[in-house]
């Protein structure tokens, strides 16, 4: 055996059972992290002292650059789910009538907002961690320390309360562009006329308002992974790149586990 | 004074390995050493942007090595710092350079800061930059703002990473003076972090050389350069043949 390889054996871990208490370590590592750039958010949301027009320049990023974006790709998804429903109902029921109002129902109260927010995740939360990532290894974020601008109050808070905001308005504006072309698709595959199609008689304001409250969570949500990736990027190019990728993965993550837990709750005290 | 005592720091391998050393007040002190030896990151736990796992650093008698970054924004309004990347924000010149002011003495009114921005650009040979982009000026310009804003608080410490890195060697050399003369005029202590021996040696006082995290020289120009350790030897001559 070489004397290189009895080192790296060496370095092994005796059990597996090593490597599953490092894994954990790892990830309550990430989730106190997480908690702590969340809380220090909330805190400088109230508390904090940014410059004139910070907040405006990030709602102005998030939503400029993802609303065509997201328009294109929730006239997609809303065409896909319309069609898809017609055919379903077709086979069992040959009664559209309640195609617009079920599909409506589903729409506001869970695919808008957890359908769309994937897009968003991938456009404003690769942004966020790029340009944060890109600050920290150019020790941007240090100079801020040196003059007393906790990075969390500077970086942070403005994206953070920019993304639910726009984020939420962005997808409500792709959500009705959505059911506009669900709506063309019934019309012109399943001939349900437009009247019928917008039938809001299901719809209930619990829907509403659970919809509602996904995006303002995802937005959050995504503000928040990607700030946090984008903070702990180490070395050059490279570390930026994996931050952004993990900001990404980890947005995506977020929201699937978010759209559990709201779900469940929705189901309990709004339920559909 | 700035005092560092034992200290040690590691990222997953250790970087810095019980380094102390003694900054008098008014000196110059430069820091060489060979690449990854564990400058920068000296320079940041003295500053507070790295906390070490033991050791101690003091400030004018002050010990700051585990503060809150409540009582290090007292501490910062001493520490001007120049960063290795330059670091300016995607703002004006003119506020890059007022950031630290507007930021740590909330009562400076805007016209005083507007005077002394002006005032460092000039010094800096840059007047009338207030309003120009950093991404639209030379790696020398940058550096130059990146000293006026180390400057602008009038801070009795100044440390500087890698001022001249990357520069030609006439902008090293103007750089390397107004960093003497900034020190000489302020009446600052200076530690000046740089691999550009032979320019910072011309302005230094002290000269400490690191080495895999540790401080293995302390002491004048003079007896750095009749040092007899092999490492300080090789280094200060930039000698192919040696340790290093």
């Amino acid at each position: 055996m070489t004397t290189a390889t009895a080192e790296s054996q060496a370095s092994e871990p005796d059990d597996l059972d090593d490597v599953e208490e490092s894994q954990l370590e790892f990830y309550a590592r990430e989730i106190k992290d997480l908690v702590g750039v969340f809380s220090r958010t909330l805190y400088y949301c109230v508390r904090g002292k940014r410059e004139k027009g910070d907040i405006a320049a990030q709602m102005y990023a998030i939503g400029n650059g993802s609303m065509f974006f997201m328009c294109v790709t929730m006239a997609f998804i809303g065409a896909i789910v319309a069609y898809q429903m017609g055919l379903q109902t077709k086979k069992i029921i040959p009664d559209m009538s309640l195609l617009g109002a079920t599909f409506l129902k589903l729409q506001v109260r869970d695919l808008i907002a957890s359908v769309g927010a994937m897009p968003l995740a991938t456009r404003v939360g690769a942004g966020i961690a790029a340009e944060i990532g890109s600050m920290v290894v150019t020790e941007q974020t240090d100079a801020l320390r040196m003059s007393a601008a906790d990075p969390v109050d500077f970086l942070v808070v403005p994206r953070f309360i920019a993304s639910v905001i726009m984020g939420t308005v962005v997808l409500c504006v792709g959500g009705g562009v959505g059911i506009f072309s669900g709506m063309l698709v019934a019309m012109v595959s399943f001939d349900v006329n437009p009247n019928t199609f917008l039938n809001f008689s299901m719809l209930t304001s619990g829907d509403v308002i659970l919809g509602l409250l996904k995006m303002v969570t995802y937005g959050g949500t995504i503000a928040i992974v990607s700030s946090q990736r984008g903070l702990r990027t180490f070395g050059g190019s490279e570390g930026v790149g994996i931050a952004t990728t993990e900001a990404v993965v980890g947005s995506l993550f977020g929201i699937i586990v978010w759209q559990f837990i709201l779900s469940a709750i929705g189901y309990v005290l709004l339920p559909a | 004074m700035i005092k560092v005592h034992d200290i040690h720091l590691s990222f997953k391998k250790p970087v810095l390995r019980g380094v102390s050393l003694e900054v008098p007040h008014e000196c110059i002190y430069a820091v060489i050493g060979p690449g990854a030896a564990g400058k920068s990151v000296l320079l940041k736990t003295i500053a507070g942007l790295l906390t070490p796992d033991t050791g101690q650093v003091w400030i004018d008698g002050e010990e700051v090595t585990f503060h809150d970054e409540l009582k290090l924004a007292e501490l910062r309004k001493k520490i001007g710092y120049l960063f290795q990347n330059y670091a300016l924000f995607d703002k004006s010149v003119g506020d890059n350079i007022a950031f630290p002011l507007r930021r740590l003495f909330g009562n400076i009114g805007e016209d005083e800061i507007k005077e002394r921005v002006a005032e460092r650009l000039m010094r800096m040979s840059l007047p009338g930059f207030e309003d120009r982009n950093p991404n639209s000026l030379s790696g020398g310009q940058k550096k130059r703002i990146g000293v006026a804003r180390a400057t602008i608080m009038r801070a009795p410490y100044i440390l500087y990473d890698e001022p001249t890195a990357g520069l030609d060697p006439v902008t090293s050399q103007r750089i390397c003076n107004l960093i003497r003369d900034e020190a000489r005029e302020q009446r600052s202590t200076v530690i000046v972090v740089s691999s550009d021996i032979q320019r910072l040696l011309s302005i230094a006082d002290r000269v400490g050389m690191m080495l895999h995290g540790q401080l293995i020289f302390d002491g004048t120009v003079d007896e750095a350069f009749a040092s007899a350790n092999p490492y300080v030897h090789q280094f200060i001559r930039g000698e192919t043949e040696g340790p290093l």
